[in-house]
């Protein structure tokens, strides 16, 4: 099958997972599913399914790499090698290291880092499923993690992408409409006042259609925002 | 991995415990902890494992790709393991290339099911000079409280034991259950306090000596044993240890007999 | 929003469930205080916990957190490493504390710190003072400062110790009667239990228990239930 040949939508405006156009996929959070860590969380979104896990703050060491004025976040997004359909195999990864520099850049956006100088916050992110997002998943997974693990933030960062598909904007891509559409635009957004500290696109959109993948993205960032405050309080809110 | 501080009154305690026939956790010598096991729960994985004791917590996850066979074994297929275990289970996992404890981690589960032979690779042959199945089996460690290599060793099994060989996806025929002969199992036992026991958790690992992993096949036959980090043990220990794994490993292969028999 | 309150052991009117990013008011003329900010004149939590509000102060009580050193607080540190005349103690914050030669009980010779104090061991000690860099200094000159040379020490959340130590210490005297040992509580989380291994066991059971359900009522019920 090449490009142009997926059909991503049938007449009726049905996408293959059965979605409309402007429609998410199934989400569902859970926190503390590691009990080593100091935070951690679980996302399910659509086939994807990522873990996060939070250590720290610690002592940052070398002592090259701390700061005296405030603390480091150390992430690490990797994804387990049975995770695709084609065997990963372990070790040194480009994208992976692209990744975790984005998420750590959009991470320390709103942590409050200046409260632990000399430090640093490790956040361990695995994808062990991937359908498509899955750098979204792990932003968002690791949001969660870190208010599990009592880490002050400004506000809790949302990931979500939306693109474009045989010519249509569609919200939270999947993994078809990921590989053979014309553009895809994650974004990192804060859901109490729509800024972003996390921005990346390719492909073709017109400014129009950036506009509505934009609008998409912000729209499912609050729906999502709602499935982590629920995850966060079921943990901490009376269910033993 | 960074080597974590001994307390020296955790050591003082287990000592203390053992000599009273007492855990830190209330376990008895031999007893394991909970144990959760749910099989083919990897979406895009051929054979899949979750194994979770106590608060350990792992994946194992099995994926075929096709190989060519070398010129003098031009049938034989093959099994490679891979055991990974990243920063994120456990303060003490560093990033970085794999540590030699997950290398020896990796190595004692493979030795387990290899010698076995519960795997006989000669069956993976698709088309005899030119191609053949290659099973790799990923573990995956997601949370450390100790005795990683039981759970992984579990998982391993399990996932092997439940795959399916993904012959339509490579166009080589229809997809078939692969052939696994028999359960290996692993039983792990840590001197803590001056005697064996089973099930270490991470506090126990800590405070503790050298550990024996002992691999049983389906007789009760004795498929690999290693001995791993610093001590001194008796041939007495040893016969109390193998005891208890003949039991236990039965056990264990009971419940991987009803994760097969639910799919 | 969850209007759940939880009334706790020590019950200080805990208010609702707060999270990261969660919007508060404006409250002119109250100040911000644990885990609250001012972001563009309205008060911001920070953390996950419960909200605090009285006319002058917004606080959060976090349900989550990690050790903060304050001048004062009586910890339990275990030694990580040394030179000749400091001790590194890991005291469970960001940051590990020193413990000057200085301000150690002994008189200790260049060179023999180690016979003193070593590696892996615990002692009970004051921070003395604490940087602007979060770097703590540690003394064990005081009253019943010393090095641990028995019992066993536990961690738990440095959020739970007020329940751990209830209203006017009755859950710490609690504890001590269900396992007949002593017990000293550090503001670090660390818990220094030191008696017969039933009891200690007890013990461990009981701070486990309170880890788990503290923020549930009938916490100081299920407790007394242990020790029937």
């Amino acid at each position: 099958m090449g490009y142009g040949d997926y059909q991503c939508m049938d007449a009726n405006g049905i996408r293959e997972d059965g979605r409309k156009a402007d429609e998410m996929r199934a989400v569902e959070i859970e926190c503390g599913v590691i009990p080593v860590a100091d935070g951690s969380a679980y996302i399910k979104w659509g086939k994807n399914e990522a873990i996060a896990a939070v250590y720290g703050p610690m002592e940052a060491h070398p002592r090259k790499i701390q700061r005296q004025d405030r603390a480091i976040l150390d992430v690490r997004y990797n994804m387990a090698p049975f995770s695709t359909t084609d065997r990963i195999r372990p070790g040194f990864n480009r994208r992976s290291r692209e990744i975790s520099k984005v998420t750590k850049d959009a991470l320390e956006s709103v942590v409050d880092l200046e409260l632990y100088p000399r430090s640093k916050i490790r956040v361990e992110i695995e994808i062990i499923c991937a359908e498509a997002g899955t750098r979204c998943c792990g932003i968002t997974a690791a949001s969660v993690a870190l208010a599990d693990a009592g880490i002050p933030m400004s506000d809790m960062v949302v990931s979500v992408a939306a693109g474009k598909c045989n010519g249509v904007v569609l919200m939270d891509l999947n993994k078809p409409e990921d590989n053979y559409g014309e553009a895809d635009l994650p974004m990192g957004i804060l859901p109490m006042t729509d800024e972003l500290v996390f921005l990346q696109m390719d492909g073709d959109l017109s400014m129009e259609e950036f506009k509505l993948c934009w609008d998409y993205n912000v729209k499912a960032a609050h729906d999502v925002h709602a499935i982590m405050v629920d995850a966060l309080q079921r943990r901490y809110g009376g269910d033993v | 991995m960074a080597t974590p501080i001994i307390p020296s009154l955790l050591r003082e305690n287990l000592a203390a415990l053992a000599a009273d026939d007492a855990r830190l956790d209330g376990r008895s010598q031999f007893d394991g902890r909970d144990l959760e096991i749910e099989v083919d729960c990897l979406a895009n994985a051929e054979g899949s494992c979750r194994v979770r004791m106590g608060d350990t917590i792992v994946l194992a996850g099995v994926k075929f790709q096709i190989m060519t066979p070398y010129p003098d074994r031009p049938t034989q297929g093959g099994l490679m393991t891979s055991a990974e275990v990243r920063p994120v289970c456990g303060p003490n996992w560093e990033p970085g290339p794999p540590s030699p404890e997950s290398i020896e981690l990796g190595r004692v589960v493979d030795r387990g099911i290899r010698e076995s032979g519960c795997i006989n690779t000669e069956e993976l042959c698709i088309l005899p000079g030119e191609k053949a199945w290659q099973v790799i089996l990923d573990l995956f460690a997601i949370s450390d409280d100790g005795n990683l290599f039981d759970a992984f060793a579990l998982a391993a099994i399990a996932a092997l034991r439940t795959a399916t060989v993904p012959a339509e996806r490579f166009d080589v025929g229809e997809d078939y259950k692969l052939e696994v002969k028999g359960a290996p199992i692993m039983c792990s036992y840590h001197k803590v306090g001056g005697r064996f026991v089973y099930d270490a958790t991470h506090r126990e690992e800590l405070g503790g000596d050298e550990r024996i992993h002992i691999t049983l096949g389906n007789e009760g036959h004795v498929h690999s044993l290693q001995k791993g980090l610093r001590g001194i043990f008796t041939a007495a220990e040893f016969d109390e240890i193998m005891d208890a794994a003949q039991s236990r490993c039965a056990e264990l292969r009971a419940i991987v007999a009803e994760q097969e028999a639910s799919l | 929003m969850s209007e759940d309150s939880t009334p706790s052991e020590q019950d200080s009117g805990a208010g609702r469930l707060v999270h990261p990013g969660e919007r508060l008011g404006g409250h002119e003329g109250a100040e911000a205080g644990h885990g609250v900010r001012r972001i563009d004149g309205q008060m911001v939590a920070m953390r996950m916990g419960n909200l605090q509000e009285n006319g002058q102060m917004v606080s959060i009580d976090p349900l989550s957190s990690r050790y903060v050193p304050r001048a004062g607080d009586l910890v339990i540190g275990l030694v990580e490493g040394m030179t000749n005349n400091i001790w590194f103690l890991d005291i469970g914050a960001s940051f590990n504390a020193i413990l000057p030669m200085s301000l150690a009980p002994w008189k200790v010779e260049f060179g023999a710190v180690r016979e003193h104090l070593n590696v892996g061991e615990a002692v009970l000690c004051r921070v003395q003072e604490v940087d602007e860099t979060q770097s703590a200094v540690a003394t064990m000159k005081g009253m019943g400062l010393r090095k641990l040379k028995s019992g066993l020490v536990e961690q738990i959340p440095p959020h739970i110790i007020p329940q751990v130590i209830g209203k006017g210490g009755s859950m710490l005297q609690a504890l001590k009667d269900l396992g007949d040992a002593r017990l000293v509580v550090g503001q670090n989380g660390r818990v220094w239990i030191d008696g017969e291994q039933d009891g200690m066991r007890d013990i461990r059971s009981a701070l486990k228990l309170i880890r788990d359900t503290a923020h549930l009522p009938g916490l100081r019920e299920r407790i007394d239930a242990l020790g029937e």
